[in-house]
C-alpha cells in the first residue's frame, strides 16, 4: 500500500510545445511585399467602402469577398486611438524588461486599427488618445515577413519598429472614437 | 436523445479538401457559408442561431474560432455558440436549440486547417495530461494498438483493412470534394511498408484543410426553404472511458447505443457515411451499427479520402443529406467521432419526407 | 510552396497539481514501484484514476502492481517523433502489470519489431534520476 505523497511532491512540470509552419496567404504575400517596399496596403470593401489593413480577403461587416482588385494603399501616418503602458511581469517567454507603450494606431485611410504598436520619442506620461503619429520604418534591408502570420492579427512589426509623434495637432475625439480597439 | 423530429437540413456546402489551402480558414468559410445559405434560400440576417465547430490548436491561432465567426457575419449581433469539436457537435447543439420552438432556422459550420501543424504534436494534447500526453502518444499509435487487437481477436485481417482503403478511394473518384482518390490494387497496397505496424500509409487518413456549412430549419419553414429537406429523425451521441487500456478497443458500444437512441438498431439502410479515420475502424463501426453486408458505406470516400479535422463528421452528415435532397436515397445514417480511437461517437439518422 | 514560410511555436509551461492519486502514482515511480487503485467491485485500475470510470465512485485504495506485466497490444514506431519517449525505433504497447485489471500505454524498448508479440512478458526499466514524470519508468523491456 502506498501513502499519499508529501505536499512538496504534488506538482508535475509539463512543458507543452507546438510548432507551426505555413506559407503566407496570397493576400499577406502582397502585404509583406508592400511593407518591404515601404508601403502599407489593405483591402477596401466594394460594398461599404471600409478599408482593412491588412486585407482579410472579405469584409467582416458585409461578408463579401475582397481581393487584389480591392487593394488600396494607406498612409504611414495615423492617430493613436487607445493605449496602455505595460509594466513587464516576469513569466516564461517574457522578453520585455522596461515599461513600454501598447497602442492602437488608426492609419490615415484605414478603418481598422494596427494593434500593439510602440510609441517612441515621447515620454510615456504624454502619450494620449488623439496623438498624431508617423511610422518609424526599419532600414529597407532589415524589413522581412517575420512576425506576420496567417492567424489574422495583422501586424507591421516586420517592417515598422514603432510610431513617433508627427508634430501635427491632436485629432479630435469624435473622428476616432469608433476605432478605439 | 428523443426530441422533435421535424428539424431538417435544408442547405449545405463544403470545400474541396486539400493538403494545404493557400487561403486562411475564414477565407475558406466565407464562400462555403454563403453557398449553404443560398442553397437554403435564406438571408444570413434571418438565421436564428449560429453554431460552429473548430479547434484553434490546428492553426495555432488563439481565438481563431472568434475570427471564423466573421464568415457568418456577426453584425448586426447574432446569437451564436462554438464547440471545440467537430462541426457535427455544432449541428447537435443547433438541433437542441431549435427544440425550444422560438426560432426556426440555424446555421452550422465546421472547419479545420491541419496543414500548419504537426498532428502528432497537436493531438497528443487531447489525451490524459499525466499518463498519455507526456509520452507523445499520437493518433496513429493508438489506431495501431486498436488495429492489432482486431487482428489478434480474429475479427479482421490486414487484407480487410486494405480493401476498406481501396474501396473508399475508388468511390472517392466520384466525389469532387475528395482529396485522395484512385484505383489502388489491394495486393500492391499490402506490399507497402508499415507506418505504425500493423498500419500502412493507406490505412491512415490524409492531412486535410477544409470547411463545411449546413442550414437547419424546423417544420413548415424547412418545407418552404427546400424542395426535399433531409429530416433528422434521430440524433444522439455517447462517450466512453478515456483511458485506452480501460475499454474494449475492438468494439464501439457508444456507437451502438447512440445509434439505438437515434432510432437505428441495425438492418437495411440506403446509405451510411462513417467517420472511420483509420481503415480498421470501419470494420468496428459496421459491426457496432449492425450494418448488413452490402450496405452502401462511404460512397463519398469517407475520412480516408478527405479528413478536414473538425469538419469530417459534419461532412458525413452533409453527404447523406445531399443524397436525400437529390432523391437518390430515402433513409441514411451519418456517424461522427471525437476523441481518440472511437472514444466519443454520434449517429444521425436522416430521411426524405 | 512558392511564398514566404512563417514559423511559430506555442509553448505552455504547465505546473500541474496532481492530487493524492496521480501524485501517489508518480511518487511510487520514483521509488521504482507501480501503483494502481482498487474499485468497489475489487478490480485494480492502472493507471490509477480518482473515480471509477464506470460507476463514478470516488476511489482511494492504492495497490502495488507489477513489477512485471503482459503486452496486450503493441505497435511499432519505426520513426519516433521528437515527442516520443525513446529516440530509436521502439514499440508503444498496452501493458497490463501483474495484479492489475487494466492496461497502461507505454514504451517497450524491444530493439526490433521481431521481438514484439502480443502476450509477451515485460519488465520495467527505471530512469537513473527521477523527475516526477511518467517516464521515470523509462521503458519496458522484454522479460
Amino acid at each position: 500500500m502506498s501513502d499519499a505523497p508529501p505536499k512538496e511532491k504534488l506538482v508535475m512540470e509539463h512543458l507543452v510545445s507546438l510548432t507551426y509552419e505555413e506559407e503566407l496567404t496570397p493576400i499577406l504575400e502582397r502585404y509583406v511585399d508592400a511593407l518591404i517596399d515601404g508601403r502599407i496596403v489593405g483591402h477596401k470593401c466594394p460594398q461599404c467602402g471600409r478599408v482593412y489593413v491588412p486585407g482579410k480577403g472579405y469584409c467582416p461587416l458585409c461578408v463579401v469577398p475582397t481581393g487584389e482588385k480591392d487593394e488600396v494603399e494607406v498612409a504611414d501616418t495615423g492617430t493613436v486611438t487607445g493605449f496602455t503602458i505595460i509594466t513587464p511581469v516576469a513569466y516564461y517567454g517574457q522578453k520585455e524588461t522596461e515599461p513600454f507603450v501598447y497602442a492602437s494606431v488608426l492609419l490615415d485611410g484605414a478603418n481598422s486599427n494596427l494593434g500593439g504598436q510602440d510609441i517612441v520619442g515621447i515620454p510615456h506620461d504624454q502619450v494620449r488618445s488623439g496623438l498624431r503619429v508617423k511610422a518609424v520604418w526599419k532600414p529597407k534591408e532589415k524589413r522581412s515577413a517575420e512576425g506576420v502570420s496567417n492567424r489574422g492579427w495583422g501586424g507591421v512589426g516586420s517592417a515598422i519598429d514603432a510610431f513617433e509623434p508627427s508634430g501635427e495637432p491632436d485629432m479630435e475625439r469624435a473622428k476616432f472614437e469608433e476605432h478605439v480597439f | 436523445m428523443a426530441g422533435t423530429s421535424d428539424i431538417a437540413i435544408v442547405g449545405f456546402a463544403q470545400t474541396k479538401s486539400v493538403r494545404a489551402a493557400a487561403d486562411g480558414e475564414v477565407q475558406l468559410l466565407v464562400p462555403t457559408v454563403a453557398e449553404a445559405l443560398e442553397r437554403a434560400n435564406l438571408d444570413r440576417r434571418e438565421v436564428g442561431f449560429t453554431c460552429a465547430g473548430s479547434c484553434d490548436y490546428l492553426t495555432g491561432g488563439p481565438f481563431a474560432f472568434v475570427q471564423n465567426l466573421e464568415a457568418a457575419g456577426a453584425w448586426p449581433p447574432i446569437s451564436e455558440s462554438h464547440v471545440e469539436m467537430d462541426g457535427a457537435w455544432a449541428l447537435y447543439e443547433a438541433w437542441v436549440r431549435l427544440q425550444h420552438g422560438d426560432i426556426d432556422t440555424a446555421l452550422v459550420f465546421g472547419s479545420g486547417k491541419s496543414s500548419p501543424s504537426k498532428p502528432h504534436e497537436v493531438w497528443a494534447q487531447q489525451l490524459d495530461p499525466y499518463f498519455l500526453a507526456p509520452l507523445g502518444v499520437d493518433p496513429v499509435t493508438l489506431a495501431g494498438l486498436q488495429a492489432r487487437m482486431l487482428l489478434d481477436a480474429g475479427k479482421a485481417t490486414e487484407l480487410d483493412f486494405a480493401e476498406v482503403a481501396a474501396r473508399s478511394r475508388r468511390a472517392a473518384q466520384d466525389n469532387p470534394n475528395a482529396q485522395v482518390s484512385g484505383d489502388f490494387d489491394v495486393d500492391a497496397l499490402l506490399k507497402e511498408p508499415y507506418v505504425r505496424a500493423p498500419l500502412r500509409r493507406h490505412d491512415l487518413p490524409p492531412i486535410s484543410d477544409g470547411a463545411v456549412a449546413v442550414v437547419l430549419a424546423r417544420g413548415d419553414k424547412a418545407r418552404q426553404l427546400a424542395e426535399r429537406p433531409a429530416w433528422i429523425r434521430g440524433i444522439d451521441h455517447r462517450i466512453e472511458v478515456h483511458q485506452p487500456g480501460m475499454r474494449d478497443l475492438t468494439t464501439s458500444s457508444s456507437t451502438t447505443l447512440a445509434a439505438r437512441k437515434a432510432g437505428y438498431d441495425g438492418g437495411p439502410i440506403d446509405v451510411a457515411e462513417l467517420s472511420a479515420t483509420f481503415s480498421p475502424q470501419e470494420v468496428i463501426l459496421r459491426e457496432a451499427l449492425g450494418l448488413p453486408a452490402g450496405t452502401n458505406v462511404n460512397p463519398s470516400g469517407g475520412a480516408l479520402a478527405a479528413n478536414p479535422v473538425m469538419a469530417t463528421g459534419l461532412i458525413r452528415i452533409v453527404e447523406v443529406a445531399q443524397r436525400i435532397a437529390d432523391g437518390d436515397v430515402n433513409r441514411g445514417l451519418a456517424h461522427a467521432t471525437g476523441g481518440q480511437v472511437l472514444q466519443h461517437n454520434m449517429v444521425c439518422v436522416m430521411e426524405g419526407e | 510552396m512558392t511564398g514566404r514560410i512563417t514559423k511559430s511555436t506555442l509553448e505552455f509551461p504547465y505546473s500541474r497539481t496532481v492530487g493524492p492519486v496521480v501524485g501517489a502514482f508518480l511518487a511510487a515511480l520514483g521509488e521504482h514501484r507501480i501503483v494502481g487503485i482498487r474499485t468497489r467491485d475489487g478490480k485494480v485500475l492502472v493507471p490509477p484514476l480518482e473515480y471509477d470510470p464506470n460507476t463514478g465512485d470516488e476511489l482511494d485504495e492504492l495497490v502495488d502492481v507489477g513489477p512485471g506485466g503482459v503486452v496486450e497490444s503493441w505497435t511499432w514506431v519505426a520513426e519516433p517523433t521528437s515527442k516520443h519517449p525513446l529516440q530509436k525505433p521502439f514499440a508503444f504497447a498496452l501493458i497490463k502489470p501483474d495484479g492489475a485489471d487494466s492496461a497502461l500505454v507505454h514504451a517497450v524498448d524491444a530493439g526490433s519489431i521481431d521481438k514484439m508479440s502480443t502476450g509477451m512478458r515485460v519488465t520495467p526499466r527505471w530512469r537513473a534520476e527521477s523527475h516526477y514524470f511518467i517516464d521515470d519508468l523509462e521503458a519496458w523491456e522484454p522479460a
